[in-house]
C-alpha cells in the first residue's frame, strides 16, 4: 500500500514540474531568418583575405587540416596567395592562427546558402570581399544570448 | 526461465542452436538512436536471448588517416570521434604529443583546458540523458535536456569560438584566453543548471514510470564490470571508483578537490544517477578552476619564444595564440608516448610513435564507447525486449566513437 502512496507523490511531482513550465516555458528558440543571434567575440566564420598584408608565405595552406586552402599561383608569378574551397573548410581556424601577417581573419558569418558547389570555392580575390550574412541583408532583427539564472539562455 | 534472485533479473545467455522458439530482430542500422549501429536481436516470445551488437557503420579510418598528415592535423580529425565531446577526445591526443615532444604547458593553459573539459563532459551528460529519455518514449526529457546543453555549448563557443569543434588545445597550450565576463556568464549557467537537475528528478529519474523502467534493470555486477573492461559511468555505478582524471595526470586535476562518485547497485538507474552527480562534480570544479587559475601565458615558452617579438607581445596581451611557422610541420621524435584521460563516456586512450618526421608513425586510439560496447551482450539478455531501449539508453553508448 505504501508504494502506491509513494508513487502516486511521484506522479504528481512529475505532472507539476511539467506544468509549470505550462505556464512559464522555457523557449530558447529564436525564428531565424527573421531575427538573427549575433555570434560571440571571436566566432570562428568565414574568411577574410587581406592581399595588401600577405607576403604569400603559404603557410596557410600549409597547415589546413582539410586541404581546402590552396595556394593559387597566377601566370608568370613564382608565389601564390591563398583561396578557400569551403566545400572542405572545417573553420578551424589554423589557417588565421599560423599567418604571421595577420593577412586572414575570421568574420562572423556563417550562414550564407550557395546554390550550387562550384559557388563554394573561394579564390584569392573572392576570399578579399567581405562576406555578407544574407540574413541580415534582409533586415533580420539581429539579438545577443543573454545568460539566465532563471531561464537559462535568453535572446534580446 | 529467469535467475531471478533477490527479485534482480542477472544477465544469462539462453539460445540452444537449431531452437525454432527463437526468432531474430534487426534493429538498425538506421540510427536507432545515437548514431548508425545495428543489433541483431534474437527473441523468445518477448525475452531476448542474445544481442550482437554489429558496429562498423560509422568507421572513418581515422587512425590511419592520422598517420598520413602532420601532427598538429590529427587534432581537428579526432575531435570528430566524438563530436559532442570534442575537447574531451583530443585533450588526451595533445597531452601524449607533448609527452612525446617534451613541451610543458604553462599552469594556465592547463586550468583552461579543464575549464573546457568539464563544460564539455557537461554537455555530454545532458545529451546523453535527452537521447535515454527519447528511448524510453520521454520526450519531455529529451528535450529539456538538448535545450540545457544549449547553455554548455554558448559557454564554450564564447571560450573557443566554435559551438563543437572547439579544437582548443594545441601542443603546448590552449589557443584562447578566458573571455571578458566568462565567470558570471557561467555562474549563471551553473545555478541554471543546478535547478534543473531537481527539475530533471522529478519528471524523469523519480518519476515511478521511469523508475519502474530503470530499477533493478540491466545490471552490472562489480566483478563483471572489471573484468569486462568498462568505462566511464557504467564502470563507477557498479562501484568501482576508477576515473582518468585521477589516474593519469592531465590538466589541472592534481590542484583541484571533486569527488568521484559511484553507486553500489550496477543498474540503469545507477547509471543515470552517477551521469546526474557527476553534472554537480564539474560544476564545483569549473568553480575551483574560475577562482584558483593563475596569471601568466597560455603557450609554452619554448613556441612562443619563435614568434617575432611583435606578434609575441600582443599574444601575450590579447589572449590570443599565434602559432609559430614550426606548427604547420611539426617533427614528432622517435619514441613513443601514451595518454589517458576522461570522457563523458569513460576514459579515452591514446598511444603515438613518432619516427622523427612529421607525421605520427602509428597513432592508436582506444575510445571508452569501444570499451563498453560489449555491454549489450552481456546485459540484454533475460530482460523483456521493452528493457532493450532502457539498457541502451543508460549505456550512452556513442557509435561513431566506438567505431573510429
Ligand atoms: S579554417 Fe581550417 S579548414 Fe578552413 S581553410 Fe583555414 S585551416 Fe583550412
Ligand atoms: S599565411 Fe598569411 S601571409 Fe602567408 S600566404 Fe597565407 S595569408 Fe599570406
Amino acid at each position: 500500500m505504501s508504494s502506491y502512496v509513494k508513487n502516486f507523490g511521484g506522479h504528481v511531482r512529475a505532472v507539476l514540474t511539467g506544468l509549470k513550465y505550462l505556464v512559464k516555458p522555457n523557449r530558447i528558440t529564436v525564428y531565424y531568418p527573421e531575427y538573427y543571434v549575433e555570434p560571440p567575440e571571436g566566432y570562428r566564420g568565414m574568411i577574410k583575405y587581406y592581399p595588401e598584408k600577405c607576403i604569400q608565405c603559404g603557410l596557410c595552406a600549409m597547415i589546413c587540416p582539410a586541404g581546402a586552402m590552396k595556394m593559387y599561383v597566377k601566370k608568370g608569378e613564382k608565389k601564390g596567395r591563398p583561396g578557400v574551397n569551403y566545400q572542405r573548410c572545417i573553420f578551424c581556424g589554423f589557417c588565421v592562427d599560423i599567418c604571421p601577417q595577420d593577412a586572414l581573419e575570421m568574420t562572423k558569418v556563417h550562414d550564407v546558402a550557395f546554390s550550387s558547389l562550384e559557388e563554394l570555392v573561394f579564390p584569392p580575390e573572392k576570399l578579399a570581399v567581405e562576406v555578407q550574412s544574407p540574413a541580415l541583408l534582409r533586415g533580420a532583427v539581429k539579438v545577443k544570448p543573454v545568460f539566465d539564472e532563471e531561464r537559462g539562455l535568453r535572446h534580446e | 526461465m529467469l535467475s531471478t534472485s533477490s527479485g534482480v533479473v542477472y544477465s544469462r545467455l539462453l539460445l540452444r542452436e537449431g531452437d525454432e522458439s527463437v526468432y531474430e530482430l534487426f534493429i538498425g542500422p538506421q540510427h536507432p538512436s545515437s548514431g548508425h549501429m545495428r543489433f541483431i536481436v534474437r527473441l523468445q516470445g518477448d525475452v531476448i536471448v542474445s544481442v550482437d551488437p554489429d558496429i562498423g557503420y560509422v568507421h572513418r579510418t581515422m587512425e590511419k588517416l592520422a598517420e598520413g598528415r602532420e601532427a598538429i592535423k590529427a587534432i581537428p580529425l579526432l575531435e570528430r570521434l566524438t563530436i559532442i565531446d570534442s575537447h574531451n577526445a583530443t585533450v588526451g591526443l595533445v597531452t601524449a604529443m607533448e609527452r612525446l615532444l617534451d613541451v610543458e604547458p604553462p599552469p594556465r593553459a592547463l586550468y583552461l583546458r579543464t575549464l573546457l573539459s568539464e563544460i564539455n563532459r557537461i554537455a555530454s551528460h545532458l545529451y546523453g540523458m535527452g537521447i535515454a529519455g527519447i528511448m524510453l518514449n520521454h520526450s519531455t526529457m529529451f528535450m529539456w535536456a538538448f535545450g540545457d546543453r544549449e547553455v554548455w555549448l554558448q559557454l564554450a563557443e564564447e571560450l573557443t569560438g566554435a559551438r563543437l569543434t572547439h579544437t582548443y588545445s594545441v601542443p603546448g597550450g590552449v589557443r584562447r584566453d578566458l573571455p571578458q565576463g566568462f565567470g558570471e556568464k557561467f555562474e549563471k549557467a551553473a545555478r541554471y543548471m543546478e535547478r534543473r537537475l531537481q527539475d530533471y528528478m522529478r519528471i524523469f529519474l523519480e518519476n515511478p514510470q521511469v523508475v519502474a523502467r530503470y530499477e533493478g534493470v540491466g545490471v552490472l555486477k562489480k566483478s563483471e564490470a572489471s573484468r569486462l573492461g568498462v568505462v566511464g559511468p557504467n564502470l563507477r555505478a557498479s562501484g568501482v571508483k576508477y576515473d582518468a582524471r585521477l589516474a593519469d595526470d592531465y590538466g589541472a586535476y592534481k590542484d583541484l578537490e571533486f569527488e568521484v562518485p559511484t553507486r553500489e547497485e550496477g543498474d540503469c538507474m545507477a547509471r543515470m544517477l552517477v551521469r546526474v552527480e557527476e553534472i554537480k562534480q564539474s560544476i564545483s570544479i569549473i568553480r575551483q578552476v574560475l577562482r584558483k587559475m593563475p596569471d601568466g601565458p597560455i603557450l609554452s615558452e619554448k613556441y612562443l619564444k619563435l614568434l617575432p617579438p611583435k606578434t609575441r607581445e600582443r599574444v601575450l596581451q590579447e589572449g590570443r595564440v599565434k602559432f609559430p611557422a614550426l606548427f604547420a610541420s611539426l617533427k614528432l621524435p622517435a619514441g613513443e608516448a601514451v595518454a589517458r584521460a576522461e570522457m563523458g563516456h569513460g576514459e579515452i586512450f591514446y598511444h603515438i610513435t613518432g619516427d622523427g618526421s612529421a607525421k605520427p608513425y602509428r597513432l592508436r586510439v582506444v575510445t571508452p564507447s569501444f570499451r563498453n560496447v560489449i555491454l549489450f551482450r552481456y546485459l540484454a539478455p533475460g530482460h523483456r525486449f521493452m528493457d532493450f531501449p532502457a539498457i541502451y539508453g543508460s549505456l550512452d553508448y556513442f557509435p561513431p566513437e566506438a567505431d573510429r
